[in-house]
């Protein structure tokens, strides 16, 4: 079956950035120890890896902890190299050079179908594309934590830097003892010669300082003792004393806080503003005029004595708010103008096989189904701030960002600085879910620090601003067209979906450098819907990308999260209509992805599909891959007072090669309610330009009384690893879904779900 | 006014209006309790007064005055830990952490009252939020520190 791949869209999505990760050694992105900040007593080997005097171990961590456990992950790669318990691993926030910078994340966008990207056998194309993509990610140096992508990009450089790290330290303990280094043993970071010579790495470390050992080999995996093997996470028992320091736990001598509004009206501004009532409060210092940065909408500062003082003088600034020239935004609008845009426009193809306007007119049935799912906002439990301090020329900024280098240019950008001059200091992260990929509210911190005269201001969003002024997911709809022969066999199916692209918008608003003067064609529209391993003969799948003026950015899944739905929804509405039980409908159509195959089996075996369930149950099943990922799941239903009340989920995941079990059960757990919160209640509506939905008391998330029981089984693999913190999404919903047609026979074809 | 903050007296100029919260992050500088809602509805914020679990967030500092308020800071330390605080290491709760000292501090509340609870019981106390959904391990964690504080006889 010869699939088509479009080598040019791949390049698009990526704003035509940068050679190919497979082909690009692991050595490259070493870096030199000058790279590491300098610290008392302690040495840098190379980019990554400083020796203390003590023999402990420092990691230079740039990728951001925001509950995925990556920084648990991370050092574990490098404990293992160096033969130290995982406890000797400190992590000290790396800096911003390119070495850092991610390129499995960009690798990833490039929209090839994983059939064919996958393996040793590549087409001549694909390795083209992965390796000009990974050339220019190489270049840019963006770093970033998201797309799943932290251990899969950091997976060969880390443990090359330490491998490195190790070689260079028995060297220099060999040239000292004068004995043979393959005759040295490390043992818990101390090592040793049968002769009963002794040292630990801190005393070795300066006579290792400045050697590059060659050829060095990582430990092949029947060697290892800490990869695959479940590790208490690191950051556990300080997030357990309620010391941790979050993005809002900031304290810093002199320092101010601000509460901030904007515009009501997504991209509105103020008219007017009076500020005379706020100044006159108690605690109250301070009204400045906020612009617009990095997309989000214009509003206004209060700068207090405290958050809640700063907050009083919010409620009492008298504003008259305008909307945007371009008019109010407005859902059902939008919906409107989406299925007219599916209706009319031809759109971009990313996937074509088969001849499917043979199939379609050689057709007996045709199975037809329109697909939607709503806007929807991340709602991390901490919201949006940023603490600033901007004063003789130097800007610092302690914030909690998914994207370091994106808040230092933007608070350069702010400050009328060079990004020279800006430090960032990420603290943990109260969640991300992808919205602190964006930069708006650093640019509004940076804004209000340069009023206060060099003093420190924290500035914070109420729940009700960062509900209102999110970077939401963006609305779609898709149709859905099989085409079924004589015999009942499905012999095409045609996909066609519609709604804002993510990338373009986020680039011009977040890169503007990288950012091309035409939108081209994104994977994230399309993730879910081109890349099915299902081997219908012929397939066609579009997008026809929208620009429909709502701020839109990555809600973890990002595309897949609705793609999905759609695709998983209509494949068991396929399997309904052929009178085919949906797991062995599947199985027949994976006959060619024994990798699907086997996932699926796996969750279908340990949630008993097919036997007996308790009367008013059933179950509903959904396969998926994303971020590398394979994610099989089982929901298990009832309807309770009229709601859907979930009560089992099984996961099966294939994610490759696993450093912690214990994280990717935790992000099974953690996907499944992230997305089952959406699935039952996931909606933003916006109406005159406002977002209707303010709080958890109008936007309800899932709480404990209403959480499955999720059990997780990791099919194990050699593969090199791949993400686990999205992919457990997508296949959430549908399987739900498919579980209340399972027990009404009612098909839900648009998100949230309803009885 | 004079504040009864675990175990200890301090002076706060607070507004009598202002919420115990941001008394006890901006003025105090106790910054363990956390920001959600500001609406009560979510429980980040959750702290003891007199032994009841509080949402610190609509609560005036004025309405707690002279009684004894207990937060996260003081459930116990990583040397002396709250037999809770050890099961939800054991348990590895936490992901990203924002929501855990409500969580810890409404669940020790729950566990003052009623010190082995049924999983009824949990569900009817345990009402706080977590957007990284560690609600599973929340309730296998309370059920652990129950266990243990049986078997060792106290908290």
């Amino acid at each position: 079956m010869k699939r088509r791949t479009w080598l040019l869209s791949a390049l698009g999505a990526t704003g035509a950035l940068v050679v190919g990760w497979s082909v690009m050694p692991a050595r490259s992105r070493l870096g030199s120890p000058e790279l590491m900040l300098k610290t008392q007593g302690d040495i840098a080997l190379n980019g990554w890896i400083k020796i203390a005097a003590d023999g402990a171990v420092v990691l230079a961590m740039p990728r951001s902890e925001m509950g995925q456990g990556v920084h648990t992950a991370l050092a574990m790669l490098v404990a293992e190299e160096l033969d130290v318990p995982l406890s000797r691993v400190r992590l000290e926030q790396a800096g911003a050079d390119s070495i850092y910078g991610n390129v499995a994340m960009l690798v990833a966008s490039l929209p090839f179908h994983p059939l064919d990207s996958e393996g040793e056998n590549k087409p001549t194309q694909i390795k083209m594309g992965e390796w000009l993509v990974g050339k220019v990610a190489r270049e840019l140096g963006l770093n970033a934590t998201g797309g799943s992508s932290s251990i899969a990009d950091l997976w060969e450089p880390l443990r090359m830097a330490a491998a490195t790290a190790r070689a260079s330290l028995v060297q220099a303990a060999a040239t000292t003892w004068k004995v043979p280094a393959s005759d040295i043993t490390v043992t818990a970071g101390v090592m040793k010669h049968a002769s009963g010579q002794s040292a630990h790495y801190g005393q070795m470390v300066a006579a290792a300082s400045g050697s590059t050992p060659s050829g060095i080999q990582t430990k092949s995996r029947e060697n290892w003792k800490l990869i695959g093997q479940p590790a208490p996470r690191t950051d556990i028992p300080a997030k357990v004393t309620g010391q941790a320091t979050f993005g809002l736990d900031v304290r810093l001598p002199g320092m101010l806080f601000a509460a901030v509004q904007m515009c009501p009206m997504l991209g509105g501004s103020a008219a007017s503003m009076d500020t005379k009532d706020a100044l006159a409060l108690k605690g109250v210092s301070k009204v400045v005029p906020l612009d617009a940065w990095g997309g989000g909408t214009a509003g206004l500062a209060v700068v207090g004595q405290t958050t809640w003082h700063a907050r009083q003088g919010v409620q009492a600034v008298k504003v008259q708010w305008q909307a945007p020239d371009t008019g109010a935004l407005d859902t059902q609008r939008i919906q409107a103008d989406l299925l007219k845009a599916l209706n009319e426009d031809s759109g971009f193809t990313f996937h074509e096989q088969g001849v499917p306007t043979q199939a379609e007119k050689a057709a007996t049935t045709r199975i037809d189904a329109l697909y939607q799912a709503p806007y929807l906002a991340h709602a991390t439990m901490e919201p949006m701030n940023c603490t600033a301090q901007v004063k003789d020329g130097k800007v610092d900024i302690w914030v909690p960002t998914q994207v370091p280098q994106m808040a230092r240019d933007m608070a350069a950008k702010v400050a009328k600085v060079d990004n020279d001059n800006v430090t960032v200091h990420v603290t943990q992260l109260g969640g991300g879910f992808g919205r602190r990929l964006d930069v708006d509210f650093i640019g509004q911190a940076v804004q209000v620090a340069m009023a206060c005269e060099g003093q420190p201001v924290q500035l914070s969003w109420s729940r009700e601003e960062d509900m209102k002024h999110d970077f939401y997911r963006p609305m779609h709809l898709a149709k859905f067209q099989a085409s079924l022969d004589e015999k009942g066999e499905v012999t095409s199916l045609r996909i066609k979906s519609a709604g804002d692209a993510i990338t373009p918008r986020w680039m011009a608003r977040a890169a503007p450098h990288l950012s091309g003067p035409i939108d081209m064609p994104d994977k994230t529209t399309s993730e879910g819907l081109f890349d099915l391993p299902y081997g219908f003969a012929s397939q066609h799948m579009s997008h026809v990308a929208t620009k429909s003026g709502v701020p839109v950015g990555f809600w973890r899944s990002v595309g897949h999260s609705h793609n999905a739905f759609f695709s998983e929804s209509f494949i068991d509405e396929l399997a309904a209509a052929t009178k085919q039980d949906p797991l062995a409908f599947r199985l027949k159509l994976l006959k060619d992805a024994p990798r699907y195959a086997a996932v699926l089996q796996l969750v279908a075996d340990k949630a008993g599909w097919g036997t007996p369930l308790p009367a008013g149950r059933a179950q509903g099943i959904a396969l998926h891959k994303s971020f590398g990922s394979i994610v099989a799941q089982v929901a298990e239903i009832s309807l309770a007072n009229g709601q859907i009340r979930v009560h089992r989920v099984v996961c099966a995941i294939d994610c490759g090669t696993v450093v912690n079990p214990g994280t990717v059960a935790q992000q099974m757990e953690s996907s499944v309610v992230y997305a089952l919160s959406a699935a039952l209640f996931g909606k933003i509506d916006i109406v005159g330009g406002v977002v209707q939905q303010s709080n958890f008391s109008d936007a309800p998330m899932l709480t404990l009384s209403q959480t499955p029981v999720v059990e997780t089984h990791i099919v194990p693999s050699t593969s090199h690893p791949a993400g686990v913190g999205e992919p457990a999404v997508p296949p959430l919903a549908p399987a739900v879904g498919n579980a209340l047609f399972a027990l009404t026979g009612k098909r839900q074809r648009a998100l949230p779900l309803e009885v | 006014m004079q504040l009864n903050i675990n175990g200890q007296s301090r002076t706060s100029t607070a507004d009598p209006s202002m919420p115990l919260l941001w008394v006890l992050r901006d003025e105090l500088q106790l910054t363990g309790t956390k920001f959600g809602c500001g609406i009560a509805a979510c429980g980040a914020c959750t702290v003891h007064v007199g032994g009841q679990p509080v949402r610190s967030c609509v609560m005036p500092v004025s309405a707690v005055a002279n009684q004894a308020i207990k937060t996260i800071e003081s459930l116990g330390t990583a040397e002396k830990p709250h037999p809770l605080q050890t099961a939800w290491i054991a348990e590895q709760v936490p992901q990203c952490g924002y929501c855990q000292s409500g969580m810890l501090m409404a669940a020790a509340a729950l566990l003052d009252k009623t010190p082995n609870p049924s999983d009824a019981e949990i569900d009817a106390a345990m009402t706080n939020l977590c957007r990284c959904g560690t609600y599973q391990r929340v309730r296998k964690a309370i059920h652990r520190a129950a266990a243990a504080m049986k078997k060792g006889g106290a908290a």
